[in-house]
């Protein structure tokens, strides 16, 4: 029976949620702080020959001017913190003016003049592929890695840009849902034998579809502030990650980053842009050391469109068989992923997905991620997967429905299992239960009930809809680091990042598991730097709760064992002797031979060597080194890297089920009913999963059903830079009575049993919501995310809709 | 010139430009603060959570950027600075506006209440507080101020809101992590509706 | 590009008394700006595309808010707030289509502040005109929605002419439908205009949404007891149910004689740069049944000629609809 997981508990942070208290970057005030602002470019694609600040710098009240000759210069297609040889995209910074308030330095913004050179520009992949079209960079438009790919978010290296056209029949043929044959691809790899599975099948459907991209526009922009104090750099950040933002922002600043002091108490929603340093923190930091000031650069809503990173979009193709069993035997895929102006696309991830979500039997798929000049691409929650999710789970209903099975029965004979495969590789998974997944769903949500109910209501007309969301869900091999205090109380150091998700307080629950501790007698130890935080991942890719419940864990682990050791030099026999228990260390024969955990951590401060930390393991991470070095001698101190056995990848994957009721004199719709069923394993904190459920599910909307860039293909110009435009779903936009649950068999190779399942909760609610539409429409399909009010009204209309020519930031 | 526009009538309603703004409270400003024309209009007092808190205040100046940057009342968000979010939400005069799109001298003689005005005198938790607690309803916490005004509102004039209702009334505020469900629950919570 | 939000430094009058809005706004005229709720008025500001000398703002001046009943229906001041009107009972009691088209403005904290006065007297909406680029509108030469590859999926259906903006009021078309009248002010007296005066279209003036002229100040609308209890239908299609302007909206007044309908009037909004009026669609329904079969009938010529750009077809299918539904309803 555990203590804590599987428990409700309130983290620390909420209350100062709740009251205004918590502080984000921009709510940091120095004394001699100075206001940087930006001048970001009108062009969406050339060079700055020459600056002209003149007039600009003569005004009081202004300090100093920052360009990219402060700055090493960074080679396309990097993305540079300042923009110079290389302008790519419409609202790219440029330079940074800071001045004594705010309004001075957007005023002295005005007064500089630019001498721009212009060049050609592109807004749409397949624009570029096209014979004669323009690419984002002169040397070309696609990236080609020389390589292999990092970790979601992290930067490309190792890659060139070459140019690539496609002759105009690969063009015509995608847009009209056909094999591209003869475009040239980056990114290829197949298993089994699809022509033969294709030859043999019952049904094969063939379609073109195409996802936009659009902003993560977290609600924090991403504001920062720097002081230099002893050689040190003070940087409030706002950040998904903690510790691993560390290496990456000391590089941007030019410093070892044991002289940076990383401070980012609260962080205003990421969503995958804020996963590690990112170019603009290199301006704040840089020019504050210039001016010998603070400065803070407040970046606002139109520029953190701009430079906030965006999803990629897709121009795809698919082909998918399935046999008389319902057994998907066959998928053949083709995607070109819109780069933006900088970034890699996330093709093989949306073909992660459909290996996960049917486990084909033979499979290929073809990729290449072409630039653009529009805003740079980063991971945006469940990148690749939750786009795939919401155009293919009508096309899979289409399969379902050719072959006469239940669309529910469908996905199950397909659902992945303990067994099952992921990706390319077809490499193991840890576990996973997704046939219970969708038998509770089906239940929870009364599919069968909902089938039978009459669908029309004068103009109205229902519709129900499944889908399934998944991405891996968890890494492994970092450090853990506790300290028992000699107040007695457990300090749970945590490099987590706390971007919203409350998985930085979840996993340190394990350590509380591990050594007993009531809650109330713990202290979660986070968000600076210089308060000795261990090595962490990145909080991006639904990672956290499978990897940081280890390392607390193992970290616990030690501290257990060296309270026993401790208590066995105290009061004889061997460490074996010895148990933990209401927070004492006590031999399991004579009780009352016993040492309180407060006792234990004095003892281990005259000890010393490993127990107070001034000894360290010799495989932790440098970043943890440094922090047990700087808590040595004050404690009992655990501290271990994760080197638990097992392999595969832990997925994390939902079922959604939706109900909607759509009027065809308007194209709205209204979400009536909405379950999410998660196989993560072990719910390591109730409340927080069903939360999780929820917000996961508005994200869903917002893909499905609103969220786009729209570019201007004339001028390179975004017309969708403010919230408003970008439409996030709102209050009345989506439902509010989510009915969330999950399967909660334990993971066998996390301690806790836990897995993340972050990101695919958007990509449940996306493919049950485009699956509904579709439903309602007598399975119409749009093959397009989002499908908007206009695409339905033109459906409805008979009118040809504009997305058939696969534009991915246009209408 | 019209006649009827005396000197008197004007004086309390006219506030002369100036070059650079001073600060009230950020001495990292002090280095640059001089008097601008006319700066004596400029020195107004705003009736902020309870208090009046003499403040300079540039006239075209919104009411966010003075609780932020005048009085460090930094409780209060700018997601958007449009009026396109709502972290910026505060009452005037107990109704929810955008802090962001007001301006400050625009709420003279009114009452101010940001979020730190909600707690109870005691340092308690409203009511509205303490159920966004049990609910665990922020996410990143950005927009929680903003939907933590909008519900004492709500509640304010209607003590035990509908689901729809609450939705509604909270619409106004955005939040990008999609916690809307946990806040209604909040709502509910505190109205007793839900224990 | 150039991205700006804090409000530039300008001078600010704040009137308590009309005499003195109107003195100021005669000195001031062109180079002035009244601003009442300020929820238009600040974008432009913030993203210095439109400047100003000085702002007038009128929110002091107690004579311009509220709602009083007057010998022929009620007056509404230009500065009462659009959650003032739609709470108020006069309203909801006899013109309860202001109350509905009102109630779904924007979201609750824009219509607590935002006033009827500005609702109506609102730019328009077109993102290339916003951005500040230099377009007919604007006081250029020529239009960037009104092209093959214009993004122009919000733009405007009908009477276009150089500029293909459309009216993004969701009250405008309310009170064209009950008739309203609008009370303007100036130092040279007052003067009274229909609600369908009151909006003007590029072709009579490209660089303004209303008749207004300099020096001038809308102070009142008043609501007519010809239209008071009519059968009403109000409804608003957007992309999002809070914040987002209209795709089309529809306001509708029908006043009936044993489901007869004797006289209507039926507007739609977003879709040109005024509210516009069907009235052959008005015209034919006239002595017929409020009915479904009569919506029918009539409802394909209330698009009767619409011109659709590249990207805003979907208008005219959604306004037909709107139409049919409210003759229906």
């Amino acid at each position: 029976m555990s203590m804590h997981i599987g428990f409700d508990f309130t983290p620390p942070d909420v209350p100062g949620k709740v009251t205004g208290e918590i502080k984000y970057a921009e709510d940091y005030k120095k004394e001699g702080m100075v206001f940087a602002r930006l001048l970001t470019s009108p062009l969406p694609s050339g060079r700055v020959a020459g600056i002209d600040a003149t007039e600009a710098l003569r005004m009081d009240g202004v300090v100093g001017i920052f360009t990219a000759d402060d700055l090493p210069p960074v080679p396309p297609p990097g993305n540079p913190s300042l923009a110079s040889n290389y302008v790519t995209y419409v609202g790219q910074p440029i330079l940074a003016i800071a001045a004594v308030t705010e309004e001075i330095a957007e005023s002295a913004i005005q007064k500089v003049k630019i001498d721009f050179e212009r060049r050609p520009f592109v807004v749409d992949p397949l624009t570029s592929l096209a014979p004669g079209g323009h690419n984002a960079y002169p040397e070309g438009n696609v990236l080609v890695r020389t390589t292999e790919e990092g970790p979601e978010g992290s930067p490309i290296r190792g890659a060139e840009i070459r140019d690539v056209k496609w002759p105009q029949t690969a063009i015509d043929a995608l847009k009209s849902g056909k094999e591209p044959i003869g475009g040239e691809f980056t990114t290829e790899w197949s298993f089994g034998n699809i022509d033969e599975a294709f030859s043999n099948a019952e049904v094969v459907v063939e379609e073109p579809f195409v996802t936009m991209g659009y902003p993560h526009h977290s609600l924090e922009a991403r504001t920062s502030m720097a002081y230099w104090e002893n050689g040190k750099c003070y940087f409030h950040g706002s950040s998904q990650s903690q510790s691993a933002n560390n290496n990456g922002l000391a590089r941007l600043l030019n410093i070892d980053p044991a002289d940076l002091v990383f401070i980012n108490e609260a962080t205003g929603g990421g969503f995958g842009s804020k996963i590690g340093a990112y170019p603009i923190m290199a301006v704040s930091g840089n020019f504050s050391r210039v001016l010998n000031r603070p400065v803070q650069l407040r970046i606002t809503r139109e520029q953190e469109f701009y430079i906030g990173s965006a999803r990629s979009g897709m121009q795809g193709w698919i082909k998918m068989a399935a046999n008389a069993n319902g057994k998907v035997t066959a998928v053949d895929l083709v995607i070109v992923n819109d780069g933006g102006a900088t970034g890699g696309g996330s093709g093989n991830s949306s073909a992660q997905h459909v290996t996960v979500a049917y486990q084909p039997e033979n499979m290929r798929y073809r990729g290449i991620s072409v630039y653009t000049n529009t805003t740079p691409r980063g991971a945006q929650r469940g990148p690749g997967q939750n786009e795939m999710a919401a155009v293919l789970a009508p096309l899979a209903d289409k399969v379902a429905n050719q072959l006469g099975i239940d669309r529910v029965a469908f996905r199950r004979i397909n659902a992945i299992d303990s067994d099952g495969f992921q990706g390319g590789s077809q490499g193991p998974v840890t576990s996973a239960f997704v046939k219970e997944a969708l038998d509770q769903g089906m239940r929870t949500f009364g599919w069968k009930e909902k089938l039978e109910q009459p669908k029309e209501n004068g103009s109205k007309v229902r519709g129900v809809g499944v889908g399934i969301g998944y991405h891996g869900a968890g890494g492994r091999g970092y450090d853990g680091l506790v300290r028992i205090g000699v107040d007695g109380k457990l300090y749970i150091h945590s490099g987590v990042g706390n971007l919203g998700t409350y998985s930085y307080a979840g996993t340190c629950r394990a350590a509380a598991e591990v050594l007993k501790m009531p809650w109330n007698h713990c202290e979660i130890i986070r968000g600076r730097t210089d308060r000795h935080l261990p090595h962490s991942s990145g909080q991006g890719g639904s990672n956290t709760i499978f990897t940081h419940t280890r390392t607390n864990w193992v970290a616990a682990q030690d501290a257990v064992s060296k309270l026993k050791e401790i208590a066995s030099s105290e009061h004889g026999g061997t460490a074996e002797d010895y148990e933990i228990g209401e927070e004492r260390v006590f031999n399991l024969r004579d009780p009352s031979k016993n040492l309180t955990y407060a006792q234990a951590a004095s003892k281990a401060i005259e000890l010393g060597g490993k127990f107070s930390g001034e000894v360290a393991p010799a495989d932790i991470n440098p970043i943890t080194q440094r922090a047990v070095e700087g808590l040595a001698g004050t404690g009992l101190i655990g501290v271990a890297k994760d080197n638990l056995p097992g392999q595969g990848q832990p997925p994390g994957v939902l079922v959604g089920f939706c109900e909607i009721e759509l009027d065809r004199d308007t194209g709205k719709y209204q979400i009536l009913d909405y379950t999410a069923i998660a196989d993560c394993g072990t719910v390591v904190h109730p409340k927080n999963f069903e939360n999780a459920m929820r917000g996961g599910a508005v994200w869903g909307v917002g893909l499905a059903a609103l969220e786009r860039h729209v570019y201007d293909p004339q001028n390179g110009l975004p017309a969708n830079t403010g919230l408003y435009q970008a439409k996030p779903p709102t209050y009345l936009d989506v439902n509010l009575d989510t009915q969330a649950g999950a399967v909660n068999i334990p993971d066998p190779q996390n301690p806790t049993g836990g897995r993340g399942i972050g990101e695919p909760t958007q990509g449940a609610s996306a493919a049950a919501l485009a699956s509904a539409i579709s439903d309602a429409l007598d399975g119409h399909l749009f093959n397009s995310a989002p499908t908007t009010t206009d695409m339905i009204i033109n459906h409805l209309a008979g009118n040809e809709y504009s997305t058939k020519s696969l534009k991915t930031n246009t209408f | 010139m019209n006649p009827q526009l005396t000197r008197r009538r004007f004086i309390k309603g006219v506030i002369f430009s100036g070059a650079a703004a001073s600060t009230g409270a950020g001495v990292y400003l002090a280095a640059n603060a001089q008097p601008g024309s006319g700066g004596a209009e400029r020195l107004i007092t705003l009736n902020i959570n309870g208090r009046n808190r003499p403040v300079d205040v540039m006239p075209s100046e919104t009411l966010a950027y003075t609780l932020r940057y005048k009085l460090d009342l930094t409780g209060t968000k700018i997601g958007c600075n449009r009026g396109e979010c709502g972290a910026c939400s505060v009452l005037i005069n107990g109704v929810p506006n955008y802090s962001c799109s007001v301006l400050t001298h625009n709420v003279k003689g009114k009452a101010v209440t940001s979020i730190e005005g909600i707690k109870g005198s005691d340092g308690s938790l409203h009511p509205i507080q303490a159920a966004f607690v049990t609910e665990n309803a922020p996410q990143c916490g950005f927009c929680t101020p903003g939907q933590v005004i909008s519900a004492v509102a709500l509640l304010n004039n209607n003590p035990r809101p509908t689901k729809a209702e609450a939705a509604r009334a909270m619409s106004g505020n955005l939040c990008r992590c999609g916690a809307y469900e946990h806040y209604i629950n909040g709502v509910l919570r505190a109205s007793g509706q839900i224990a | 590009m150039p991205s700006h939000d804090v409000m530039p430094n300008m001078e600010l009058f704040q009137p308590t008394q009309v005499e003195d809005a109107l003195s100021l706004a005669d000195r001031f005229a062109e180079r002035g700006w009244l601003v009442g709720g300020g929820q238009d008025t600040y974008g432009w500001l913030k993203d210095r595309t439109k400047t100003t000398e000085a702002l007038i703002d009128l929110s002091a001046i107690s004579s311009l808010r509220g709602i009083k009943e007057t010998e022929d229906g009620l007056e509404i001041g230009a500065l009462t707030t659009l959650s003032e009107i739609g709470g108020d009972l006069k309203i909801q009691r006899s013109y309860s289509l202001l109350s509905k088209a009102a109630e779904v403005v924007a979201s609750p904290q824009i219509r607590n502040i935002g006033t009827i006065g500005g609702n109506i007297s609102q730019d328009v909406r077109c993102w290339y005109y916003r951005r500040g680029l230099s377009c007919y509108r604007a006081g250029g030469n020529l239009c960037y929605a009104d092209t093959p590859e214009g993004m122009n999926r919000e733009h405007a259906l009908f009477e276009t002419s150089r500029c293909v903006a459309a009216s993004a009021s969701d009250t405008a078309p309310a009170l064209v439908a009950l008739n309203a009248t609008m009370v303007i002010k100036s130092t040279q007296g007052e003067r009274m205009l229909s609600a369908e005066d009151y909006f003007v279209g590029p072709s009579i003036d490209i660089q303004n949404t209303t008749a207004l002229r300099p020096g001038e100040v809308l102070t009142a609308v008043r609501l007519p007891t010809d239209w008071a209890n009519a059968s009403f239908y109000y409804e608003k299609v957007s992309d999002r149910n809070v914040w987002d302007f209209s795709l089309v909206n529809v306001a509708a007044a029908f006043k009936l004689d044993n489901e007869i309908i004797q006289d209507s009037r039926i507007v739609c909004g977003a879709v040109q740069c005024t509210p516009r009026r069907i009235v052959n669609v008005e015209n034919a329904i006239r002595g017929q049944v409020k009915s479904q079969k009569t919506a029918d009938l009539v409802s394909d010529s209330a698009t009767a000629g619409a011109k659709a750009l590249a990207h805003n077809g979907f208008k005219v299918p959604l306004m037909r609809n709107l139409v049919k539904r409210a003759i229906a309803a």
